[in-house]
């Protein structure tokens, strides 16, 4: 359609429709700028909401992450409590150990002095063979390792009567009669009389702290009488026990063979005969071919041999 | 490092023996035995030691004496000692001390009691 047709167009129609026309137009025009402005607004109202939204999204994605950190820190921190609590458990648990094998080791450390005493004891009652040298080893012991303040050594002299060996810090120390007081009964009963108490008591010879009896074998050759300790000795220690017992069972034999010893002028002469005892050649003899001890011999009652009835040899010198 | 030396001044062979095995328990401790003061002495004259360690009642020359004598040697004048008495009084031990020893043991001897004083006195742990 060319503008003269438009023109002559308009020109046909009535003037009222003409302006109805325009007006409409004009209508049009202004609901269609209306409705962009309301589109326009509406779009930036969404565009500051989307805005809005976006930043709400990113806080909430922030503190979601910071709240997975948190959980991760506490699901950590409950781990270490857990290993702490463990590490803690395991520490008391070696503090409880560790302090068991110290008492442990006081206690071997201990034991082992209380051997090592028995074996210091036992070596030196028979490193010696003079009878002066058993002696004075049976008075350090009872001085050095017992702590012997007062005592004495009784021997059997004869079958009824015991008199004293040695003694030391008691004025006298009389015969006893076997049987009688507290050593008699001892020697006639081979029996140790031990008076326990905490501090240790006092004692005398009538009523000593120690009465151990001397013997060999089963024959009882006298007495060992503790009367009193050193202040500083509260108690009978149990290696005091073993010393006690070991002097009792071991000083006796020491003695005999000191004894034995100092009537030998060659101590190879001894050890002659020795074969004819084993029943053959020492070279040749058998751990089952020796035969038992016999029951009742005591060194007293076995004849010396033949060298040993030469003159005799100061045990001292030994 | 360097082993500790130690003097142990006894009469008695018995306790001599006693002291040795208890010192023996002692890591790096090395034992040097003398019989009385003056057998001391000689040992002390061409040797140094980390520690001595004296019975008091001794022959020839007790132990005050020979502590005296230490005490008196510019050599060993620093020398730890640890005196060991039998009795139970204070007398001995109070005249040692005053003499210029460090620490004392009384007789029958513990050998517990004797590592812990050595080891106090050396410093070792």
């Amino acid at each position: 359609m060319t503008d003269d047709d438009r023109e002559s167009r308009n020109s046909d129609l009535p003037a009222d429709l003409k302006e109805e026309r325009e007006t409409f137009v004009r209508q049009f025009l202004r609901r269609g700028f209306e409705v962009t402005e309301e589109v326009l607004a509406e779009s930036r109202a969404l565009r500051q909401q989307l805005g809005a939204a976006r930043e709400e999204n990113a806080i909430l994605r922030s503190h979601l992450a910071s709240s997975d950190a948190i959980r991760d820190l506490v699901r950590k921190i409950d781990i270490l409590e857990g290993e702490r609590r463990e590490l803690l458990t395991r520490g008391a648990e070696l503090a409880d150990s560790s302090k068991k094998s110290e008492e442990r080791t006081n206690e071997v450390e201990q034991e082992l002095h209380d051997l090592a005493n028995l074996y210091i004891a036992s070596s030196h009652l028979h490193a010696t063979l003079s009878v002066r040298g058993v002696v004075r080893h049976m008075r350090e012991l009872l001085q050095q390792l017992l702590g012997a303040e007062r005592y004495a050594v009784y021997l059997l002299r004869e079958n009824d009567i015991a008199t004293v060996l040695v003694h030391e810090g008691l004025d006298e120390a009389p015969p006893v009669v076997v049987g009688e007081g507290a050593i008699g009964t001892a020697i006639a009963t081979g029996k140790s009389r031990i008076v326990e108490g905490s501090p240790q008591p006092a004692g005398t010879l009538d009523s000593p702290l120690a009465v151990v009896p001397l013997r060999v074998r089963e024959r009882v050759l006298g007495a060992i009488v503790v009367v009193s300790v050193f202040e500083q000795k509260e108690r009978w220690a149990a290696v005091d026990h073993e010393l006690l017992d070991l002097m009792g069972a071991q000083a006796g034999i020491a003695l005999v063979s000191a004894r034995l010893f100092a009537n030998v002028s060659d101590a190879r002469g001894l050890l002659v005969d020795l074969d004819s005892l084993l029943g053959g050649s020492t070279a040749s003899v058998s751990a089952k071919s020796i035969p038992p001890a016999p029951p009742s011999s005591t060194p007293s009652s076995s004849p010396p041999s033949s060298a040993a009835s030469a003159a005799p040899v100061r045990g001292d010198d030994v | 490092m360097s082993d500790f030396s130690c003097l142990v001044v006894e009469d008695s062979p018995m306790m001599r023996q006693l002291l040795v095995f208890a010192l023996a328990r002692i890591k790096r401790v090395v034992v040097t035995e003398a019989e009385d003061g003056v057998d001391a002495l000689r040992k002390l004259a061409s040797n140094r030691f980390d520690l001595i360690m004296t019975d008091i009642n001794m022959p020839i020359m007790d132990g005050l004496k020979l502590v005296r004598r230490i005490r008196s040697d510019a050599n060993h004048a620093q020398t730890p000692i640890i005196i060991i008495t039998t009795e139970g009084s204070t007398e001995d031990r109070q005249r040692a001390m005053a003499l210029g020893a460090n620490a004392y043991i009384t007789k029958p001897i513990q050998a517990p009691q004797v590592i812990q004083k050595v080891k106090e006195l050396l410093k070792l742990p």
